[in-house]
């Protein structure tokens, strides 16, 4: 780990530069998809805006019960006579015409407060996150010819551009235009009211490009926004919601050279606070080597470890029973004597030598003097 | 420029992907589209084989550094040899052994399914009381 990972800069001919940046720092904070999720949930929710039903919904009525004793419900019911609304039921939400349930107040808590460190952990979280080429993948964007993760365009060249011509072109030589097509063919008209809503479309999030304001002017903002799913951002305002939409991590991002010297001042690195944000440090991972198939198989852990006890002999589990007075090899497995039984024929053998000898006489009688 | 350790990435990627298909059906199988997946199943795998448009194979690998590298070759006289060919330039040029197999399926699925059609299965000529009974048939639908 005491190398810095060197990225190589492309010009926007998609050519790779002379120069080289060092990985930013903040590209190394620890990815937590579970802190992602719910700062982007509590952020998405601040842009809600208040709404509830009239106060005076389904109360218009000057509707009274009847009491028990007239075979109806003690709902509370018009009064009058001479239309049909006179007798119906009123208020109860179960009620035509009556209030809601539990009627919707624009005193709602519509806004989460979110803590400011979450954020920014977040935030660092989803930078590091695009830098993973399998995660940019597995968001769904289409990067197989784009020529690095991440891609850092040069400041120089990227700085001139003010025609969205010019931004297309880019994007076709850096290998980003695939992802652009994917989105102008995601385009789908949205379910709901949302139409007449000025929602009408939806479609996928293409590249983000991230630029710096101080020297790569204003223009590239504009020369890229007519592009469908293309969003840029200036990197002193790094937005959750466009560096994870959804809360899904991974998004393909351009940066512009500057931009990706300027993260370092921005979040800091791992020795120095950063200098825009008071007293913040980057978060640090719990671990520093994630990849616990690495620190398994190390020669520091392997070399503490004692032998496998025993051979690496597996034993069948529930196998068939033999009969062993059938079966030779379990015969012997039991009674190893068998073997050397059989071999020697002694189960074949008859007496050799015909009937035993009857004993002698003497034999009695000494048994039975005594 | 990706240094995520595998476990991590399985953990970030284990409920929700671009690439996963969940169904409800078959016991709510999790499926993989991910080109790179050899046995189409959501689960840790590297290399991949996809189909090329001329009909051969195209062995998709992952390089170190970045991005995929795709090598498309014509299929073998014989399976045989392609399958020695994928083993020859994966596992044995340093990508994960234990795909190997998996691999060699893939390719032996993509071969097969190339393979012509074998001859059409003749119509069959019925004799005796069969026959009769289809010829008998054949002229009540006449009728």
């Amino acid at each position: 780990m005491t190398s810095v990972a060197q990225i190589q800069v492309f010009a926007t001919d998609g050519k790779a530069t002379d120069a080289q940046l060092a990985l930013p720092d903040v590209f190394k904070s620890p990815i937590r998809s579970d802190i992602v999720q719910t700062v982007h949930a509590g952020m998405a929710k601040n842009k809600r805006q208040a709404y509830a039903v009239s106060v005076k919904a389904g109360h218009q009525t000057s509707a009274e019960s009847w009491g028990t004793g007239r075979a109806v419900a003690r709902i509370p019911r018009v009064s009058g006579g001479g239309t049909h609304r006179a007798g119906q039921a009123a208020f109860g939400n179960m009620c035509r015409s009556g209030r809601m349930f539990a009627p919707t107040k624009v005193w709602r808590r519509w806004h989460v407060k979110i803590n400011l460190n979450q954020k920014r952990f977040a935030t660092a979280s989803a930078i590091a996150a695009s830098a993973s080429q399998p995660l940019v993948l597995s968001r769904g964007h289409r990067i197989s010819s784009t020529p690095s993760i991440p891609l850092v365009l040069n400041t120089e060249s990227l700085a001139t551009v003010a025609k969205t011509r010019e931004a297309a072109a880019i994007l076709k030589a850096v290998g980003a235009y695939s992802d652009v097509v994917k989105v102008s063919k995601s385009k789908k008209l949205r379910a709901g009211k949302g139409k007449l809503r000025g929602r009408r479309h939806r479609q996928r999030r293409g590249p983000l490009v991230i630029y710096d304001p101080a020297t790569d002017g204003k223009t590239i903002s504009k020369a890229f926004r007519n592009i469908p799913g293309v969003e840029t951002c200036p990197v002193s305002a790094l937005n959750l919601l466009q560096l994870a939409p959804g809360g899904h991590l991974g998004r393909f991002v351009i940066w512009s050279s500057d931009a990706f010297k300027a993260l370092d001042s921005i979040y800091g690195t791992s020795t120095s606070p950063s200098t825009v944000k008071k007293e913040y440090s980057l978060p640090s991972a719990q671990v520093t080597n994630a990849d616990i198939g690495r620190i398994i198989n190390s020669s520091e852990i392997q070399s503490v470890l004692r032998a496998v006890k025993g051979s690496a002999k597996s034993k069948r589990a529930g196998g068939q029973k033999k009969n062993p007075l059938t079966n030779k090899q379990v015969l012997v497995r039991l009674n190893p004597y068998a073997k050397g039984y059989a071999a020697a024929k002694l189960g074949q053998t008859k007496y050799q030598d015909g009937k035993p000898e009857r004993a002698p006489a003497v034999f009695s009688e000494t048994l039975k003097s005594s | 420029m990706s240094t995520t350790p595998s476990d991590l990435l399985w953990e970030l990627t284990r409920n929700n992907t671009s690439y996963l298909v969940k169904r409800k059906t078959n016991g709510g199988v999790r499926l993989s589209r991910d080109p790179l997946n050899l046995r189409n199943v959501h689960s840790r795998k590297a290399i991949g084989l996809v189909p090329s448009e001329k009909g051969g194979i195209a062995l998709l690998t992952k390089k170190k550094t970045g991005y995929t590298n795709t090598a498309a070759y014509k299929p073998s006289k014989t399976s045989r040899k392609s399958y020695l060919h994928i083993a020859n330039s994966t596992t044995k040029k340093g990508y994960r052994s234990d795909l190997r197999e998996d691999a060699i399926a893939r390719a032996s699925a993509l071969i097969k399914s190339y393979r012509k059609p074998v001859k059409p299965t003749k119509e069959s000529k019925p004799r005796g009381s069969k026959a009769k009974a289809a010829q008998a048939a054949s002229s009540s639908a006449d009728l």
